[in-house]
């Protein structure tokens, strides 16, 4: 859609722009950014013609759309006006732009809306030809349009017509001005972009505050203008180093409130793709901030019951990490086992695939922290009447590297794993399950026949041994209950006594 | 068995407990502390209990919400009062764990044992506690505090006071938004700890800041803090300081903040008097019902009484009113459903206010003058203008009300019926009857299960209001007719309407007009249905009493002993095992027995287990007898 827009417009110059390959690489991925923010000033901004514009579009600026009119017309077309002229028009029809249309109404305000949108698409295409010099007040004027525009705040989600409420759908949902937003982030992202563009000055106007207000446009349900933002503000992380810690600080909030107060946001895979790149990125040794962003933020955003939507960029960017510094896996994996679901199924297959990631990039000594905890969650896996949830945990003895790891621990890892196995091939309702069961079974044989069969033993003793323990349990408790009664108390305490239920469900 | 004679030592038992993998078990351990607490004895649980419990916190977040939760209740247990700060440090710790459940829960506690503590102990380590928090590294620790500060601060020392408002001040000011979140909604509480004179210097300074925060979602907490604080403040500071915040926010560009004035606008209405609330709340409530954005109409629609409650009747109607009447075909279903939900309430309350300035009983008047509306004439001289004030509001209300009840959403016909008591109040159940019947006979039909169910629900309350000739006349073939519905919850909700309406009406009733048609399903060829019809034997027996479920019930389960649908037979055994209770030893042994003696050798497991379970619980009823 971007680029059949961008298509349309008259492009002035045909010789190879820098900028061009700017506007089409706006639309895909924004991992390969890096190469562009160290691209050198293409040097079309001369001196005197910065000199002019800054005298004269001073008398024009902050000056609304309806003032400073004796200065140019922003009606002009910028190839009706002198060279001299066009940084005062460009000025000019940013203001002209700060006017905000209505677009609930189709039928409303349909000459407005055409001209608004003439006037951005010029915008752009000026700002693209690399004639636009963006002095002080063409900063300002710029930030101040996108800001008018771009800054709203979002409609309440629809509520469903249907009073059964019961299919949500998540049918993404598209803003109604959209065709009006994207050209305004179009024009945004060539500014962020802009190789003349100097930080020092734009950094007072990209600020702390348009930084957030940016960050908050990231819950927009429609997944084009996240995607918009993400390529926005990984230039902006790109260009604005002195903007990093605070943006860093201000995503991990947004994250913060996500998993500890709302579990509602649309944009968290988006952040967290920005991330994946910033991650790698980090200097090595790892500050102890970027650690901390893996505890506090990133482990915490397995718990949310929504984590299938950025799950993938969840996971990438916890690799990235371990990519940096193995020395994080048994962290990592304590996190994974501290937020294990219980009862969502899918949840439990992503992480067991998050885990296998995890696993492969831990080494001896990592392992070895964790292994224990970790094997009887496996262990829980295993026995998972959810047949996927037990093939996928059964599947982790394919891969080789933690096959590895296993064998060089089997004294510990199989005592824990040969009951869950015993109990698969007693009662498994899945005969694939079986079937895998009895191969990881085989294999831990031809490791280790003797250790398994002295943990067989010990598992069929237990078994047995199992219901007397829970007697015994019962018996203690007891007599704990007893031996409490006698004891004096303060105020009434009611003892736990279970009525029999009485009335009887058909 | 051998183990009696083992010694006990509590302490080893849960150390024991709380190693199982098994969560559960870790869980019902936690759960039992107080067993566990009393077993020890209180010094020991003092010495030896508690520091362990500070120590072993690194559990699962459930069992360490259910610590959290126990150890609120926990003071009798170390000894009183004079030793609950022994139970500070465990919490403390919780306070500050990543999951907010727990976080809540233990504040909670900790604001429970706080508020029983000698003021003392609270000056020696309640408020340390606040403060360590409160400078808490971790965000997490700084939120919990904020919900501590108006537990400590009353029995704080002049210079401790300073200091924890400044504490309060600076977390209000936290570069973390979490922080400052918390701050803003505990703002109210804390704030009506405060002396007036600090109050004004600076709580209402740190409410400005927070009003003008950077984030909306400390604003919109702040909005919250406006009606708290606006009681707290006298009527001229409340015009000068929050008056100004709240109309400003009532216009703001973010509907969740305007969504949240429309929520407590009624509030603020007494704390600034009557003169602001005509000039400056009554028009910003009025934008808030017309405003753009359905939320906030939602939200708005669902206080009109309330705000009307308070305002002059002849506000309320001329400025009021006419909103109500848009609302009520607003293009939002879910707007008229809120309308529906409150607008019962309107009536009265305006009706009242015409009454109080003639000292008459609000519903005496309004019987009064339901009949001077049927009549249309006037008993009483000198209440003309009245009445033709108040015929006027009714003549306005009754269109929107019926419109309201003719709704093609269910919700808002049901809203409107729910508050059916109130509609008698006012209008009288004859000028509705029309009206309502067939809105009830078609939320009884209605395709979407869970409207039935809500129906259903309401019946019983439709019983007392209607009387029982109404009932008997129109709606008791509709209670039937849901016995046999194809929903589940449905059967199961009718099952228990009929035992409800027994209830209401009584045993003799009962008898001529359910229990005969009841047991006349029994016969239905479905056999879901006659289980039905055996749940509803089970509920109504302990209604009818002893002499009917001998005579009536009791012969009808016994037949279906005999069905060919093994589930049907199942719950007969349950239900037989329900009614050993209510009825007399002789018949448990003439009739339920011999049937659950057969049934307990019936081919099918399922029927055996049932019978050989009512049969052990008769035995018990014998034993124990």
């Amino acid at each position: 859609m971007l680029k059949q827009i961008l298509s349309k417009l008259p492009r002035k110059s045909s010789k190879s722009d820098p900028l061009d390959c700017a506007g089409s690489d706006s639309s895909n991925n924004a991992t390969n950014f890096g190469n562009e923010i160290r691209r050198s000033n293409s040097g079309n901004a001369t001196l005197n013609g910065l000199n002019v514009v800054k005298r004269m579009s001073s008398a024009i600026f902050p000056a609304s759309v309806t003032a400073g009119m004796e200065v140019v017309e922003p009606y002009l077309s910028f190839k009706d006006v002198s060279n001299a002229e066009k940084q005062n028009l460009f000025v000019s029809k940013l203001n002209l732009c700060c006017v905000v249309v209505d677009f609930t109404d189709p039928d409303k305000n349909h000459v407005e809306n055409d001209l608004k949108r003439q006037t951005l698409i010029e915008l752009v295409d000026f700002v693209s030809s690399g004639s636009a010099r963006f002095t002080e007040s063409a900063i300002a004027a710029m930030c101040k349009m996108c800001a008018i525009n771009l800054f709203r705040v979002f409609p309440p989600k629809s509520r469903s017509n249907c009073t059964g409420g019961e299919t949500e759908d998540e049918e993404p949902m598209f803003d109604p001005a959209w065709s009006h937003l994207q050209i305004v982030y179009e024009l945004l992202l060539r500014f962020i972009s802009y190789s003349s563009l100097d930080a020092k000055v734009a950094k007072k106007y990209i600020d702390h505050s348009f930084i957030l207000r940016l960050l908050d446009l990231f819950d927009s349900e429609d997944p084009r203008e996240r995607d918009c933002l993400k390529t926005i503000l990984h230039r902006i992380y790109g260009k604005f180093m002195v903007h990093r810690p605070f943006l860093r600080k201000a995503v991990s909030n947004i994250i913060y409130r996500f998993v500890f107060e709302t579990e509602r946001h649309n944009g968290i895979a988006e952040l967290l793709e920005i991330f994946g790149s910033v991650i790698s990125g980090f200097a090595l040794p790892l500050k102890e901030e970027h650690k901390i962003f893996l505890w506090r933020a990133l482990i915490p955003l397995h718990k949310p019951k929504s984590v299938g939507i950025y799950h993938q960029q969840l996971t990438y960017c916890v690799a990235q990490f371990l990519e940096k510094e193995p020395k994080l896996a048994s962290t990592v994996i304590r996190g994974l086992l501290k937020y294990w679901p219980v009862t969502n199924s899918q949840k439990e297959l992503m992480f067991l695939s998050e885990l296998e990631e995890v696993l492969e990039m831990s080494n001896m000594v990592e392992f070895q922290k964790i292994m224990v905890p970790l094997f009887r969650r496996i262990a829980c896996c295993l026995n998972s009447s959810h047949f996927q949830v037990a093939e996928r945990a059964h599947f982790l003895w394919n891969n080789e590297h933690i096959l590895n790891l296993v064998t060089h621990n089997r004294q510990v890892i199989v005592p824990l794993i040969i009951p869950a196995l015993e109990r698969n091939t007693k009662n498994h309702w899945n005969q694939a399950v079986l079937n895998l069961t009895l191969n990881v079974r085989k294999m831990f044989c031809e490791m280790d026949e003797e250790l398994v069969l002295a943990c067989q033993g010990k598992f069929e003793e237990e078994d047995l041994k199992s219901s007397v323990a829970a007697e015994k349990r019962r018996t203690t408790w007891e007599r704990l209950e007893t031996a409490a009664g006698y004891q004096p108390v303060i105020g009434n305490i009611s003892i736990l006594v279970k009525p029999a239920t009485c009335s009887v469900t058909c | 068995m051998a183990m009696i004679d083992e010694p006990l030592y509590p302490i080893a038992v849960l150390i024991d407990e709380l190693k199982n993998e098994d969560i559960q078990l870790r869980l019902n351990s936690i759960r039992r502390l107080s067993t566990i607490a009393r077993a020890l004895g209180e010094e020991r649980t003092r010495k030896e209990l508690i520091p362990f419990l500070s120590e072993n916190n690194d559990d699962d977040d459930e069992v360490l919400l259910a610590m959290a939760e126990e150890l609120g209740v926990f003071i009798p247990y170390v000894g009183g009062v004079e030793h609950a700060n022994v139970l500070l440090p465990p919490l403390e710790t919780l306070c500050t764990v990543e999951e907010t459940c727990v976080r809540d829960k233990a504040v909670e506690s900790l604001c429970r044992i706080g508020s029983q503590m000698r003021e003392s102990d609270l000056v020696e380590s309640f408020i340390p506690l606040v403060k360590r928090l409160a400078a808490g590294e971790w965000f997490t620790a700084r939120v919990s505090s904020c919900g501590l500060f108006h537990i400590a601060y009353p029995s704080a020392p002049e210079t401790l006071k300073t200091e924890l408002r400044t504490i309060y001040s600076q977390l209000c000011q936290d570069d973390m938004p979490m922080v400052r979140r918390s701050a803003a909604s505990n703002l109210g509480k804390f704030a009506a700890t405060v002396e007036s004179a600090h109050l004004k210097a600076d709580i209402m300074s740190i409410f400005e800041d927070l009003t003008q925060d950077d984030q909306d979602s400390v604003r919109l907490l702040a909005v919250e803090g406006c009606a708290a604080l606006g009681k707290l403040l006298e009527p001229q500071d409340c015009v000068t300081h929050i008056l100004p915040v709240i109309v400003s926010f009532s216009q703001d560009k973010s509907w969740r903040v305007r969504y949240m004035v429309a929520n407590q606008l009624y509030e603020l209405c007494e704390a600034v008097g009557p003169e602001p609330t005509r000039s400056d709340l009554v028009p910003a409530y009025v934008r808030l019902l017309r405003d753009n954005e359905a939320e906030v109409r939602i939200a708005a629609a669902g206080k009109v009484t309330k705000f009307c409650r308070i305002l002059n009747p002849e506000l309320a109607i001329q400025h009021i009113l006419p909103c109500v009447k848009e609302l009520s075909s607003d293009s939002s279903q879910h707007v008229r459903s809120a309308l529906a939900s409150v607008i019962m309430g309107m009536a009265p309350v305006l009706g009242k206010h015409a009454c109080t300035g003639l000292n008459l009983k609000s519903s005496h008047f309004v019987q009064k003058m339901s009949k001077v509306k049927a009549v249309a004439c006037s008993p009483i001289p000198g209440l003309t203008w009245l009445e033709q004030h108040w015929d006027a509001t009714i003549e306005q209300l009754l269109p929107i009300f019926l419109s309201l009840l003719k709704d093609e959403f269910p919700d808002v016909r049901l809203n409107i019926i729910s508050k059916l008591d109130q509609v008698n109040q006012v209008i009288g159940i004859d000028l509705l009857s029309q009206s309502l019947l067939p809105a009830i006979v078609e939320l009884a039909e209605d395709r979407h299960w869970r409207v039935r169910l809500a129906i259903i629900e309401y019946i019983p309350l439709l019983a007392s209001q209607l009387g029982v000739g109404f009932f008997d006349d129109k709606l008791g073939a509709l209670c039937m007719q849901w016995l046999k519905d194809k929903v589940y919850s449905i059967r199961d909700a009718a099952a228990n309407n009929v035992k409800r309406l027994a209830e209401e009406f009584g045993p003799d009733w009962a008898m001529q007009h359910i229990i005969p048609q009841v047991l006349d399903m029994i016969s239905n060829p479905h056999y879901l249905y006659r289980m039905t019809i055996l749940h509803a034997i089970s509920l109504l027996a302990p209604v009818m009493g002893s002499e009917i479920t001998c005579s009536k019930l009791l012969p009808v389960v016994v037949n279906a002993s005999k069905d060919r649908v093994p589930n049907i037979k199942f719950n007969v055994a349950k239900v037989l095992q329900a009614l050993i209770p209510i009825v007399d030893q002789s018949v448990v042994e003439k009739t339920i027995r011999p049937c659950l003696v057969e049934l307990s050798e019936d081919p099918d497991v399922d029927v055996r287990f049932f019978a050989s379970q009512a049969l052990q619980s008769s035995d018990q009823v014998m034993m124990s007898s």
